[in-house]
């Protein structure tokens, strides 16, 4: 009776989470998981304890006889589990999180954890326990669903990595048992059906499945809580007046996080259909307007080049001080930035992480690639597209930083980042995210991934890189694409907007910058001129010039000395500047390693410059881009003479 | 009253001993381009044969730097010990002028001499050592207690304010910066009264130093505070001149140089303000504590 009870109630809870729409009028995914879940806040003990029905349904044409799930907060069960390894930091008892199991059922009550054990798909460590794997009783054949239940306690660690509780301040995410993703044959260019369950690294994220999420939540009634749902209702709890209950819903989303503290302050904003939500700390309300500002930025450039937000409501956490290692983090329709009391409106950080964790709402949040495998695909999309974004609302010199004594765009930033890491060809892009060598995983994610993309927006153009989102957008919106799904679009939209300019496909792009570490870096060489009658007109020795003396109607013949001096071959623009003031705009290949330029000009050349608008960011040199024989040594003598003048004001404050 | 009297005749004092004033700041010139000069060449030939200088026209280019590559990365790793360096060799160069700056501006001072500044600045040189350093110690020591020692308490709290920790930062250095020119007084009190003594002493000369300043505290205090807002407001504007001023031509560089220089020259005027004002309220206060000449009565026939 009791199994068919809990039968009747899973195919109930099915129909009403995967088909009933709450939020959006339609869904907007295939909805192959989703959870119900029942938490409660203890914020004495620090734990949530709760009641969740899930499931999965099986929509690939393979019989699947086991289910995998995270239970990524035994990441910080021990400091030997995977993730602590990872970090490095060893932390006390007091600091430590788990999450245990109480009752894991299928929908019609058979008991499951005889059936379940740990896994250590990534590194064999038996000390972590962030996955487990169920045999069914029954394989799930295509079209089933498996249902089932799970009653957890999750205890929180209180030093908060992403997750995790300082005093009464709780951030909860990686808090419930979570599917994995069951990959069919052919998904991703999998040769073989599987499932796709990663343990919990310290340099990596996450990778779900899209689902609905029917959260109640329970806590003191003086908390404020803010939650990747759309609050249903509100009521006192039944059986603790101190308590309230609150009814949260999520459609589409590929996580559910959600934030509990006495102390924030709540304001809220509208952007077309989204309305958006802030909860801040009451002493930051300077802060209210540029997070509202910079929302709205993301939102307008993200729907015009890429694509629609599909969701009416967005939450913005900016967690106060004690909850700082909460900060910067997406659950896209709730998203983590990161400011501070008064922070100068100069500097544009709380502007950048805002627009960053706002822009994985597309990059993996709609977009949903493994960030596991391919965390360039999620981090490094959405670097390139928070540098566009921020230079283009803040200034194309002065994205990051916009102050009179130095400013600095977003997008150097980057290329800084990767330019100036000695570590830059120790791997290439094509790593899982827990695999790249210590010190590395950012720069070449982030940094080396957005530079490589603007190097690619640099070369076809910056119309057609947005046709190739909108057309990655259209194509696998709420889908699982990998790698070679978004070159198969670039090279699809290139081809569409250039034809064969850039030959039968990008493969020759990618293959050196995503797949390769090779460095980019273009001279010019030399160059110089000779009169048509042979004599040389212009020596130059030890940079002292002599010229010959110019006549009217002399005819030079001028040659230019080009180099590729890394192994990276792009087509560059070479500008070649006479001292008459004409300009010739040539194209090279860049494929030979010394390429020589042959000019006819009634004037000799002052200046060369290979890429003169910095398209290549690639380049890992912008120096030797270009080649002058009479430096500007103005901006060094400026920089000098100021220098002198700071120092000395610095040195006299020591003296009394 | 005497506060401004002093600070008047301090001003005047000060601009007297411009000659002086010119020499340190040609010693802090020459300090500050030991480092200044190789870091432009360096930057110079970096930059050398490039048109990249086009970035630098409206300020500090980060790509620019960092494609620099190695070069820049040893440069930025040796600059904190060259800083200290620099830092040293300039407290032990004002140590060595102040001693024929503060004797120059004895109101028994002649006409400025090079020979007698520099006389003075060796004679008074050890014991003006040991005085800075005295008075250096005791404000590194205001500097753990007023700035450190709170910061450290308020962060290990874990306070849940973040405005805390901010108002903290920002009061501390107030109250240091008040308290602080407490003992750079005692130190100008003391080298004041060294330079009137034929003797040196430095010990005496602190003791000196400690008794006039708390004896006339609110006067000494008040005048101090005064030339510290006005170099203060100075200095604000002096940076706020040069980090804005960018000029692209050579004539703006050399007036930039020109100016820059002439900038910090009249910070140094405003340094040696307080040594004359300081110098000049101690000349006050002894002539006040001289027993009233008596005049000689004229024996009656």
């Amino acid at each position: 009776m009791k199994k068919n009870l809990l039968t009747i109630f899973a195919v109930i809870f099915i129909t009403c989470t995967s088909g009933a729409q709450v939020i959006n009028q339609n869904p907007l995914s295939s909805r192959i998981t989703g959870y119900k879940i029942d938490a409660r806040l203890d914020p004495v003990n620090k734990t949530v304890t709760g009641k969740m029905e899930a499931f999965w349904v099986n929509q690939t044409g393979e019989t699947v006889d086991n289910i995998q799930l995270h239970l990524y907060m035994n990441a910080f069960r021990s400091n030997l589990s995977t993730f602590n390894r990872g970090s490095g930091k060893v932390t006390d008892s007091t600091v430590l999180g788990r999450i245990d199991i109480s009752q894991f059922t299928l929908g019609d009550g058979t008991d499951l954890l005889p059936l379940t054990h740990y896994i250590q798909p990534d590194d064999g460590n038996l000390h972590d326990s962030t996955v487990i794997q169920v045999f069914l009783p029954q394989a799930a054949k295509p079209g089933d669903t498996v249902s089932i239940y799970a009653g957890f306690v999750t205890k929180l660690p209180s030093s908060i990595r992403r997750t995790g509780y300082t005093k009464d301040f709780f951030f909860v995410a990686q808090w419930f048992p979570k599917f994995g993703v069951y990959e069919p044959a052919g998904m991703r260019r999998r040769t073989s059906g599987g499932w796709n369950c990663h343990q919990f690294h310290s340099n990596s994220e996450f990778y779900a499945d899209h689902s609905v999420y029917d959260v109640t939540i329970t806590v003191p009634d003086n908390y404020v809580v803010g939650s990747g749902g759309m609050l249903l209702d509100e009521a006192d709890c039944q059986d603790d007046a101190s308590y309230k209950t609150q009814k949260w819903r999520a459609e589409d989303i590929v996580d559910y996080a959600w934030t509990a503290w006495p102390g924030y302050a709540q304001f809220t904003d509208q952007w077309r259909h989204v309305k958006i939500t802030l909860l801040i700390p009451p002493e930051r309300k300077d802060q209210v307007s540029r997070q509202f500002t910079s929302i709205k930025n993301a939102l307008e450039y993200l729907t015009m080049n890429v694509g629609p937000y599909p969701w009416p409501h967005v939450t913005i956490v900016d967690p106060p001080l004690i909850g700082s290692g909460a900060g910067g983090m997406e659950y896209t329709t709730l998203f983590t930035s990161s400011s501070t009391w008064k922070i100068p409106s100069f500097i544009h950080m709380p502007e950048m992480v805002t627009v960053h964790e706002f822009g994985h709402a597309y990059f993996m949040g709609i977009l949903a690639t493994n960030e596991f495998e391919d965390p360039w695909m999620d981090e490094g999309i959405n670097t390139f597209w928070e540098e566009r974004i921020l230079d283009h609302y803040w200034g194309e010199r002065s994205g990051m930083i916009d102050h009179p004594a130095f400013r600095m765009a977003d997008k150097s930033s980057a290329r800084s980042s990767y330019v100036y890491s000695p570590d830059r060809q120790v791997v290439s892009n094509k790593e899982n995210s827990w695999s790249y060598p210590k010190g590395t995983y950012s720069m070449m994610s982030y940094m080396k991934t957005a530079t490589w993309l603007s190097t690619l927006m640099g070369i076809i153009g910056e119309e057609t890189t947005n046709d190739i989102f909108r057309e990655y957008y259209r194509r696998w919106a709420f889908k699982h694409p990998g790698p070679d799904d978004f070159i198969d679009v670039v090279n699809e939209v290139v081809k569409k907007n250039h034809g064969d300019k850039f030959g039968p496909d990008m493969k020759w792009f990618f293959d050196q910058t995503l797949y390769g570490t090779g460095l980019c870096d273009y001279k010019v060489a030399d160059f110089r001129c000779f009169r048509q009658d042979t004599s040389i007109t212009r020596i130059i020795e030890a940079d002292t010039i002599v010229r010959g003396k110019p006549l009217k109607d002399s005819l030079y013949k001028c040659i230019v000395d080009l180099e590729r001096i890394g192994e990276v071959m792009l087509p560059v623009e070479v500008l070649v500047h006479f001292e008459n003031g004409n300009e010739n705009l040539l194209t090279w290949d860049g494929k030979e390693r010394i390429k020589s330029l042959e000019l006819f000009s009634n004037s000799e050349i002052e200046w060369v410059k290979i890429d003169p608008d910095f398209k290549i960011r690639m380049d890992v040199n912008f120096i030797n881009n270009s080649k002058v024989y009479v430096t500007d040594r103005t901006p060094v003598r400026r920089m000098s003479n100021k220098f002198i003048a700071f120092m000395q004001l610095f040195i006299n404050a020591f003296v009394l | 009253m005497k506060i401004f009297k002093s600070l008047e005749s301090g001003f005047t004092r000060s601009l007297k001993a411009w000659k002086g004033i010119l020499l340190l700041w040609l010693g802090y010139l020459a300090i500050v381009s030991l480092v200044a000069i190789p870091v432009k060449g360096f930057f110079n030939t970096a930059l050398s044969g490039s048109m990249i200088t086009e970035r630098l026209k409206d300020g500090i280019d980060a790509e620019v730097l960092g494609d620099i590559g190695s070069g820049f990365r040893y440069l930025v790793s040796a600059f904190p010990a060259s800083l200290v360096v620099l830092i040293l060799v300039g407290i032990i160069l004002g140590v060595f002028f102040s001693g024929g700056i503060f004797s120059s501006l004895r109101i028994s001072a002649g006409r400025f001499s090079v020979r007698s500044f520099f006389d003075a600045s060796a004679r008074y040189f050890w014991p003006f050592l040991v005085i800075t350093l005295m008075a250096g110690l005791i404000i590194i020591l205001l500097f753990l207690v007023i700035i450190v020692a709170p910061i450290s308490i308020i962060m290990a709290s874990g306070e849940v304010s973040e405005k805390a920790p901010i108002l903290t930062i920002v009061y501390s250095v107030a109250a240091f910066l008040l308290i602080s020119r407490i003992f750079i007084l005692v130190a100008d009190y003391a080298r004041a009264w060294q330079v009137s003594q034929d003797k040196p002493d430095c010990f005496k000369a602190l003791g000196f130093g400690f008794t006039r300043t708390f004896k006339t505290f609110f006067t000494s205090y008040f005048m101090v505070l005064i030339v510290f807002v006005v170099q203060m407001a100075f200095s604000l504007l002096v940076l706020y001149i040069l980090t804005r001023w960018k000029p692209a031509t050579g004539g703006g560089i050399f007036l930039l140089f020109i100016t820059s220089q002439a900038l910090f020259i009249f910070r140094l005027v405003l340094k040696v303000w307080r040594y004359g004002s300081v110098s000049a309220l101690k000349e006050i206060k002894d002539a006040e504590a001289l027993p009233p000449v008596e005049t000689p009565q004229i024996p009656q026939a």
